[in-house]
């Protein structure tokens, strides 16, 4: 028998209350002066002892109906193995063989996959197996009744992984197949390296009672390995032709020191070898000379002497020019002095990303001056009217960032279909000349225009004076980004369509405002620039298991889009490295891409060459460099199911400890039985009472 | 010298919870005396004092023979020696201020202790004697001889005085480990009697009977007529608990648990026996022994004592 709450059996020393009562009858509870025990002493005491003796059964009843009580608040009930568990019949047995990138080291691979045929080789006539290989993810391989013969040939098909090590997906698995298991016997083969990087130990993995767990140890002894560990690609602007400085980080995980020789190889060609001496367990910076960065995105890669695991002598990266932000700056026809100088300055500085301005008056402005845009800045100009209206609408629809500055503009005049799109009406204009002007005072740093503001020191608004500035009201779904001190909001945005929309309170020149004049103003101007121009840094590289979200690279497939939106369904094509090809969308349903081989996969359109796409450089996971050895046993240990514990999806499933005490309810009878013992003891001491007296 | 049944209508008023409300030991002596035996007995005056008393100046009309010649060769002026009235003998409460007799106070039920009912009934005697032209004394008791009053016929308010203060100590009093017993204090009080006297022992007698009489033997030796007062209270006499508790000796600080209801019989016959013995072994020594219930009115033992004092003056 088992308890829920075994802490109450504490409560048995309550036993001992009735039997106190009954030795000492209470007389502790009570203290009587008395002026002499002479005559006290003279009784004799027998007489007392005689009549404990005649309440024993009292005695019984009380300390049978404390022991009920106390067992029935410890939830007692009984707990049911699994009946079907045995030692001889038919086995499931689960394979989990281990393909990530360490496995590669010298022969292991080998030697694993004979391992599982060896595992396969043992099978009786009535046993089942599953072969399941596992590297970041986990994957059944075999066929649901998978014979010997097909199971070998999965395990002769496998290949090695460039993704990492993970042990929980492949325990998580194998406890579902073994758990939804009805053969009496259970077995699980663990064939891996056993790296200490993957294993995380989870406590919600565990096997059911009675699975035999079989580690196979690949690993250990002492790996000697040297591995590309990093390739960093620094851009360097001071001359006249952007540069990139390549430096690869070399790591020996040996004991001793290696020399290897290190070539950087940019689009195809080996521009520069150096030689390495990387010290025991230790790694050493090789710089490469610079590159100058070539008009469109090229392959790199960093490579060492082949040594024991090849997969990781090598890191691939792509070296693509920087995308410029494009703005318009649209201000009107009679602008004041030096209106669009504060803007047009602020984007010009700066490289990561760079902004390229265009400035037009709102006269002069034409439909194709919206086209590749990706900010459009309305500087106190209403938006345009005729088909630049429309042709502006049809780019914020596409993914373009339209900023709206009203300043003194009247915008209840402008079209209704621009006002609908706004986020916050614009009411009049609040004069604070009165009072020195008003301050910015509630900034939501976790707006992503102002995230970078949170840090300390990281830009001080508080010195910024707004002397005037319109009164907004934020529409339904409009964020508000900061607020004036007066509560009134500063900034507001909300995406339309596929870009965003984003009105600034006051003016952004130094007319109504010295923000202009501000330190703060310049990273202010560059977080609005990248942020409603939606720009996102450009990857080098990615890690082999990483998923690829194509929405949110739209560096990557704007090449290919025509000028359409990274959110349109223009289908692309992604060939890996071994020739697979994927086709995949911006956006919808194929826009995530599981990125699981090592080399440089190519995205291109549909009607683009092979050879012309965009290459992806795709490296294995430099945690697999790490050949750290994790004991077998703390795995078998720690998945190892304890008494009672819940296997998701067996049949055999008795239920937690809590759904057996609930459906047994014994506390019930229990709790029954003391108050009848209860009664009983009541109406005997009662008798008992009256007897004596 | 007669004696007569207490009115009914004053009964109430020698009630000792109805006593225990009169602050003043004087007024309740004189209320209880007075009001209740008032006319029973009136002592005679006997003979011509030798005991000096006080000088007072000489007034015309006073007899010559009691002017104080030799005062009056050292002083030059004319007093007149004035001695103490006659009385037939000393009159000596000898009261037990035991931790044992501070039992029984309880102000909700208006019952007094055992020694509140001592204090009052020595006042009571006391102030009965001193209306007898007796010279009266007293002596405190616990483990020795606490506080004494030598008899003297002026000593009325010296002796209520103490007794009063045996009150207020016993109020504040704690109790103080150690068994009292009577024959120390006893004997050496014996040796203080030098003339015949009444002795009143006010005891709730925690003693072998064998140690009592041993105790009162020094007293009985000395010729001086001996009356014990046994007070005891209800409870000690029925033994009317209920609760099983455990006991503490007010006197030792022994502890002893106790259930009520078995030992209850055993007791009665306990104390029955004890008392019963007492009588008749101080019986058999010519004193006199009464039991008193302190819930009882003190009418009882007033007439006892002057059953007593009748039988003293007869024996004379």
């Amino acid at each position: 028998m088992n308890f829920l709450a075994p802490a109450f059996l504490a409560g048995l020393v309550a036993i001992a209350v009735p039997v106190l009562i009954h030795l000492i009858n209470r007389e502790r509870k009570v203290v009587v002066e008395f002026p002499s025990l002479m005559f006290l002493q003279k009784i004799p005491y027998k007489s007392v002892r005689r009549q404990k003796i005649r309440h024993l059964l009292l005695l019984i009843l009380r300390c049978l109906a404390f022991a009920l009580l106390i067992a029935a608040f410890a939830r007692p009930f009984f707990a049911r193995r699994r009946a079907a568990i045995g030692s001889t019949g038919a086995r499931e047995v689960v394979i989990l063989l281990d393909r990530s990138s360490s496995m590669g080291y010298a022969n292991r691979w080998d030697r694993a996959r004979d391992e599982a045929k060896k595992v396969v080789a043992g099978l009786g006539s009535t046993d089942r197996a599953t072969l399941v290989l596992f590297a970041g993810s986990a994957a059944v391989a075999s066929e649901p009744m998978a014979t010997p013969a097909t199971l070998n040939a999965a395990i002769n098909a496998a290949k090695l992984s460039a993704e990492g090590t993970r042990y929980a997906p492949a325990l998580k698995l194998a406890s579902q197949i073994i758990g939804a298991s009805t053969l009496p016997r259970r077995e699980v083969v663990l064939i891996s390296d056993y790296q200490k990087v993957g294993w995380i130990n989870h406590n919600e993995i565990a096997f059911p009672q009675g699975t035999t767990i079989t580690p196979v140890d690949l690993g250990g002894g002492v790996p000697s390995d040297v591995a590309v560990a990093q390739v960093t690609t620094n851009r360097d602007s001071t001359g006249d032709r952007d540069k990139v400085n390549v430096a690869a980080r070399l790591v020996n995980t040996g004991k001793t020191p290696a020399t290897v020789s290190a070539t950087l190889s940019v689009g195809g060609r080996d521009v520069q070898s150096k030689s390495a001496t990387i010290p025991a367990s230790g790694a050493q910076q090789v710089a490469f000379t610079s590159i100058v960065v070539p008009g469109a995105a090229t392959k790199g890669s960093v490579r060492i002497t082949a040594d024991s695991l090849a997969q990781n002598d090598v890191m691939h990266f792509t070296v693509a020019p920087d995308e410029a932000v494009a703005v318009l700056i649209i201000g009107p026809s009679e602008p004041r002095e030096n209106e669009a100088l504060f803007l047009s300055r602020a984007f010009a500085i700066g490289d990561r990303p760079s902004f390229r301005v265009t400035e037009k008056r709102a006269a002069e402005v034409t439909p194709r001056d919206f086209d590749g845009k990706s900010l459009i800045v309305l500087d106190e100009v209403p938006p345009p009217r005729g088909e630049s209206g429309r042709r502006l609408r049809a780019v914020v629809d596409a993914g373009a960032g339209l900023m709206l500055v009203p300043g003194g503009e009247r915008t209840e005049t402008w079209p209704a279909e621009w006002r609908s799109i706004l986020p916050a009406s614009v009411g009049s204009v609040v004069d604070r000349t009165a009072d020195a002007g008003g301050t910015l005072s509630s900034l939501d740093y976790a707006h992503p225009i102002f995230e970078i503001f949170n840090a300390p020191r990281s830009g001080d608004f508080s010195t910024a004076r707004f002397y005037r500035y319109r009164a907004l009201t934020p529409a339904a779904g409009g964020v508000v980004g900061a607020r004036f001190d007066d509560g009134s909001p500063a900034i507001v945005e909300h995406p339309v369509g596929a870009g965003k929309v984003v009105i600034w309170a006051s003016t952004i020149d130094a007319y109504w405002t010295n923000l202009p004049l501000q330190p703060v103003f310049l990273p202010f101007v560059h977080q609005v620039g990248k942020y409603v121009g939606r720009y996102a840094d450009s990857r080098s590289s990615f890690v082999a298991g990483e998923v690829l979200d194509i929405s949110r690279h739209g560096e990557l497939a704007a090449p290919f889009l025509d000028g359409r939106s990274v959110d349109s369904l223009t289908e692309l094509v992604l060939e890996a490295p071994s020739g697979a090809r994927e086709r995949v969308t911006a956006t919808g349903a194929n826009h995530l891409v599981t990125l699981g081989e090592q080399g440089f996969y190519e995205l291109r359109g549909r009607e683009t060459p092979v050879g012309s796409g965009r290459p992806i450089a795709v490296n294995v996971d430099p945690a697999e460099s790490d050949l750290s050895h994790l004991d077998p046993q703390d795995v078998v240990v720690a998945v190892t199911a304890v008494d009672g514990q819940r296997v998701p999806g067996s049949d055999f499933n008795v239920g937690t400890p809590q759904d057996q005490e609930r459906r047994q309810k014994i506390w019930w009878y229990l709790l029954t039985a003391a108050v009848l013992l209860l009664v009983g003891e009541t109406v005997l001491s009662n008798r008992l009472s009256r007897a004596a007296n | 010298m007669t004696t007569g049944v207490a009115p009914q209508q004053q009964q109430s008023f020698l009630d000792p919870g109805v006593l225990s409300r009169i602050g003043n030991l004087e007024l309740l002596a004189k209320i209880v005396v007075e009001g209740f035996i008032n006319g029973l007995h009136r002592s005679p005056h006997l003979g011509a004092s030798t005991d000096f008393a006080e000088h007072r100046p000489y007034m015309p009309g006073d007899d010559i023979r009691r002017i104080d010649w030799k005062l009056f060769a050292r002083s030059d002026r004319h007093y007149i020696k004035e001695y103490e009235a006659d009385t037939n003998t000393n009159f000596n409460v000898i009261l037990d201020v035991s931790p044992s007799m501070r039992y029984g106070a309880d102000p909700e039920t208006k019952r007094v202790s055992k020694l509140t009912y001592a204090c009052y009934l020595a006042a009571c005697l006391t102030y009965f004697s001193s209306l007898q032209r007796d010279r009266v004394g007293m002596a405190t008791i616990d483990t020795d001889v606490v506080e004494y009053v030598p008899p003297s016929a002026k000593h009325l308010q010296l002796v209520l005085h103490t007794l009063d203060r045996i009150e207020k100590k016993a109020r504040d009093a704690k109790s103080q480990p150690g068994k009292s017993t009577l024959l120390v204090p006893l004997r050496k009080l014996s040796e203080t009697v030098r003339r015949r006297s009444i002795v009143v022992l006010i005891s709730d007698l925690y003693e072998e009977p064998d140690a009592i009489l041993d105790a009162l033997a020094h007293i009985r030796g000395r010729g001086n007529d001996v009356m014990v007062l046994h007070l005891l209270d209800r409870h000690e006499i029925e033994f009317t608990f209920s609760e099983s508790t455990n006991f503490i000796d007010m006197e030792t600080g022994e502890k002893m648990p106790v259930i009520p209801e078995y030992l209850r019989k055993q007791y009665k016959e306990v104390v029955a026996e004890h008392t019963r013995a007492l009588g008749k072994r101080i019986g058999e020594t010519r004193a006199d022994y009464a039991l008193f219930d302190t819930t009882k009115p003190l009418d009882q033992a007033l007439y006892a004592y002057l059953a007593a004092r009748q039988r003293f003056n007869t024996a004379r």
